[in-house]
This record gives C-alpha cells, structure tokens and sequence, in this order.
C-alpha cells in the first residue's frame, strides 16, 4: 500500500490538523483501506462493473421550465449578501 | 529559429447546449438574467435535492453525435467530479468520465488547399458552473449561480492540429455545425462556446514533448494570440536548456500572455466516481434512430448541392453556407422566385451583405423581405432596369420605402428597351459621325465603346445597353 500524504488529504477535505495528530491520523486512514482492500480478494475479472443497485435507468424529464422559488429564498441561507450576490471570502486565481 | 520546431495540439471545447431549462434542474437556461434569479434549491446545492435529467440535453448530444460522426453510446454513466469552489455549490460538477455518452467522432477542416480528418477522442454531458465577480469588493468575491447546472457538452479532439490557424479552422467548422443543428447558439463573447488549449512542441519528428493546458479561451483572437505566446514560450525554455513542467496556464488578456495557475499541485485530484442521485443513462435504438431526422442538411450537403445544383462558385457557395441564416435566406429567396439562383447569389454575398454590414443589421431581419428582393432582381436580371439602378434601389427596397416596381416608377429608373425607340437615337448619334465609322470599319474596336457611350449619354443614362450595343453593331457593320 501506498504511503498516505496527510497533508494533502487534510487540504482536500478542508480540514485543518494539528501537526501532532498528523501521524494519528495517518495510521487510522492506513488501517481503513487495509480493511477495504480485503474486497480485491475477490476475482472481479469476470463481472461487469455495477453502477447502480436498481437495473433501471435514470428518470428523465422533458425539457421545461418552472421557477420554484424567488431569489431571496436562495440567498436566504447566504452567510452574507450583497444585492443578489452571494458574497464570500475572496477566491481568486 | 522556430523553424525546425512544430506545435501539437489538443482542443477542449465547452459548448452550452441552448435548452430551455438546465441540465438536472428546471431552472430557466438564460444568459444575462439579474443575479441569481435562475437558481433554485437543486442548483444551489441545498441538501437533500435530486437532480433529474433533461432529456433535452440527450436529444441534442445525440444530434451533435450524428453531425460530428461520433458513436453514439446507449450505455452512459455521470459521475461526480469532486473540487471546492465557492461557485460550484454542490462541492463537486456531475459530468461524465469512463462512459461518455459520445466516442470516436471526426470533422473534417480546412488546411491550406487540403482538407484535414481531425479525430475527436470523446463528447460528454456535464454541468457548468456559477460565475465569481472579484472586482466588486477588495475582500469579498460576490457569487452569481445564474450559470450554475446550465448543459454543457464537451467535446474534446485527439492532438491532431498543429497550427493556430488550424485550431481557429476547426474551432469555427465546430461552432458552424453545433449552430446548424441548432444544439448552441456559438456566441462566443457571452461564453456560450469557450475552448481548453493543450499544447507541446516538438522539433519536426521526434516524440511528443510535455504539453501545457491554457484554459477557458472565449475567441478566436486570443485563441491565436495565446498559441502564439505558449508555442515560443516553450521552445525558449527548451532551448534554454530547460524542461516544461506540466501546468494548466490561464492567458491575460491585456497583456498576451499566459502563466501558470497558482493551484496547480492540486489540480488533477477530482476523485470521480458515479453520482449515486443519478442511474445510468441507458438509451434504445429508437430512440437514438428517432432524432436522426433532425439532423437536417449539414453546411458540406449545402455546399454539394449549390455546387452541383446552382453552379455557384466555391467561394461564393462558402460565403453563404459559412451560416445557417445565410443558406436560409439563400433557400427561401431561391424557392420564391425563378430569378436564377447564381445571380441570386451574387447579390447576396454583394450589395445585400453589404447593407446588412453597413446597417448592423442581423440576417434574419431581412426574412420578411424576400419576395421584394427577388421582385427586385427579376427586375434587373430581364434587363428592365440596369444593374446600376438596381443597386440604387436595393437598399430602399431593404429598408422597406417601397415595392421595386414602384420605386422605379418613382425615380424614373425604368430602362429604355423598346428597340424602335433606342433605333431612333442610335441613328441620331451616328449623324456627322463619318469619320468614326470609317474608323470602326477599319478595325477599331474602341470606337464602339464612344459610340455606346454616345447613345446611353442621348437616353439620360436609361437605355438598356445590352440592347443599344446590339443594334450599333447591326448598324455600323453595314
């Protein structure tokens, strides 16, 4: 198994650690995949990949327009607004 | 310098699908609303919400796949693709990854003389995202999710173009034929058609080096202006005995050239997997068979058949397929008259182009209009007005001051054609013209034209020359 690279995982789930819980949870995460790796030994070379439990396909609807709701209600949860905007913390590349 | 170096590229194309309603929502898809006015709970990613497919959006995808000579696959499969922005409210984009519900299509473009096949390795259905404003508040960004969930299909070709000028070639061969099936609207500035640039050099027959991906470019100038800066980028590292790093670049605008992302260590790790909110995508063949018919003629079928069926010019021809307003009108002016089509088309790509330039008008304004177009040439082409007072009389026609035969009742513009008529002054410009004649008799070709001159001068300019020069001949070789 491949090394685990705290850092990075910390950054993709946006989750500060402390860097003395940093090997902690390494070893946690290590022992995870060690457990779910217990299903590569099962021989899949012959079955088809399954991507969804039920065999159906996905529901579809015709191409319709209908407003549900009015901006304020969407901005109703904005941690801060501006006007109609959204206004969040500077991201910028 | 760069002579013994070449370019490869790969080409990315997000096209926004001109549905009704966005792909997973029933959200109105419609640019330039007041902020965030079309989002509801599903686009803003509120928790608990199911997507649900528009079917709009496989019908189009299906049409693009019959147009672009892809495979079209029964079997499709959308994933989540997982990255933070603050506008991408779900926290990930649904698009599709192993299983595109598009493979293996080619258009052929323009190179040079030559036409060239460029494969197109994939097309698939995913969600735009919302649009960040930074420029608002020195802190703050301010979020629109107007755009957020609009369709887009992605289209992305093998490395087959090696040249800016082949890119912008099948860049706009791609916009034509999504505009002639009707799938996107190709207005570039307002991003509904944008393009990824993945570019390597390599000295002339060697292997492919490491390529560099400029993102999100909205026209065709900077396409150019940006393949141009990256191309010479690359080969002064190189031959500065440097590497290129793979990196995604964004191009300045204002400046021409492009840099690298900031982000970039972190940029490939979506960690795709299937979207559990949404089952596979599993079409029958009828359904595919179905939207074959809607289809209609492409731009190459039009230009076979003005070729063939109207002898246009090629270049002519070109111009009018160039856009599907264009062949229309072409079409409907052709089918409401008996005016031939070549002298048509003439007109067309000539004065009537020219006014719609001039007076920025759109092509389609001028669909109401046919009929006294057409009247108007029938007019000019059975020679009873000139070619010049045609013209003088076009743009009133366009402008809609009156019908043709009326405005040359008006202005007097009705040609003399009356052969009695155009005798009698023929023979009256010939008195005391002697000498000239003799001059004619003995070989002189440039008398004839004086001679014409003479009599069209003696009509005020209305008498039909075709006419005037017949009968001279008739009367001078006597």
């Amino acid at each position: 198994m491949s090394d685990i690279d705290i850092k990075r995982i910390s950054y993709l789930a946006k989750l500060k650690l402390p860097s003395e819980k940093e090997e902690f949870y390494s070893n946690s995460l290590k022992d995870i995949i060690k457990w779910v790796d217990n299903l590569k030994k099962v021989d899949t070379s012959k079955t088809e990949p399954l991507h969804n439990v039920t065999e159906k396909t996905v529901s579809i609807r015709n191409d319709e327009v209908s407003k549900s709701n009015s901006v304020n209600d969407v901005l109703s949860n904005a941690p801060e607004r501006a006007q109609n905007f959204f206004k969040v913390p500077k991201v910028v590349e | 310098m760069s002579n013994n170096w070449e370019m490869v590229i790969g080409l990315e194309v997000h096209a926004q699908l001109k549905t009704s309603s966005k792909l997973f929502s029933s959200s109105p898809n419609q640019f330039g609303s007041e902020p965030n006015e079309n989002v509801n709970f599903i686009d803003s990613g509120m928790p608990g919400m199911l997507p649900v497919m528009n079917f709009g959006c496989i019908e189009m995808a299906i049409k693009t796949g019959y147009a672009l000579n892809f495979k079209i696959n029964k079997y499709s499969v959308f994933e989540r693709k997982n990255y933070f922005y603050p506008d991408l409210p779900q926290g990930y984009q649904i698009s599709q990854f192993e299983f595109p519900i598009l493979s293996e299509g080619y258009i052929n473009i323009d190179s040079g003389d030559n036409q060239k096949k460029i494969r197109i390795e994939r097309a698939h259905l995913e969600q735009d995202a919302g649009k960040s404003i930074h420029d608002i508040d020195p802190k703050y960004s301010f979020i629109d999710l107007n755009r957020v969930g609009t369709p887009l299909l992605e289209i992305v070709s093998y490395p087959d173009l090696s040249s800016a000028d082949e890119v912008i070639n099948y860049m706009s061969s791609l916009r034509q034929l999504l505009m002639y099936i009707d799938v996107c609207d190709g207005n570039m500035q307002e991003g509904s058609l944008r393009a990824d640039v993945n570019l390597s050099v390599r000295k002339k027959g060697q292997e492919l080096g490491t390529r560099c991906e400029i993102k999100n470019l909205n026209s065709f100038k900077f396409i150019k202006q940006a393949i141009e800066y990256e191309f010479q980028r690359q080969i002064n590292i190189i031959d500065g005995g440097g590497e290129i790093e793979q990196n995604t670049m964004l191009f300045d605008t204002s400046t021409g050239e492009t840099r690298a992302m900031r982000s970039k260590e972190f940029s490939h790790d979506y960690r795709y997997f299937p979207d559990p909110d949404l089952l596979p995508v599993n079409l029958s063949q009828e359904q595919i068979d179905k939207i074959k018919p809607l289809v209609g003629e492409l731009p190459q079928d039009k230009l076979n058949k003005y070729l063939d069926n109207y002898s246009l010019d090629k270049d002519i021809a070109k111009i009018i397929i160039a856009e599907k307003q264009n062949a229309n009108l072409f079409e409907k002016m052709i089918s409401e008259s008996t005016v031939k089509p070549k002298f048509i088309a003439a007109w067309l790509v000539g004065d009537i182009f020219a006014f719609i330039k001039e007076n920025n008008l759109e092509v389609n304004s001028l669909n109401d209009k046919t009929k006294d177009i057409t009247d108007l040439l029938k007019l000019i082409s059975d020679d009873v007005i000139s070619n010049k007072a045609g013209k003088e009389i076009l743009p009133k026609v366009l402008n809609g001051e009156g019908k043709p035969s009326e405005l040359v009742k008006e202005l007097g513009l009705e040609q003399v054609s009356d052969s009695g008529e155009l005798e009698k002054i023929i023979d009256e410009a010939l008195v005391g013209e002697e000498e000239n004649i003799l001059k004619f008799q003995g070989g002189s070709d440039r008398v004839l034209g004086y001679f014409v001159g003479k009599c069209l001068k003696a009509t005020k300019g209305k008498g039909n020359p075709k006419l005037i020069n017949k009968i001279l001949l008739e009367k001078l070789k006597k």
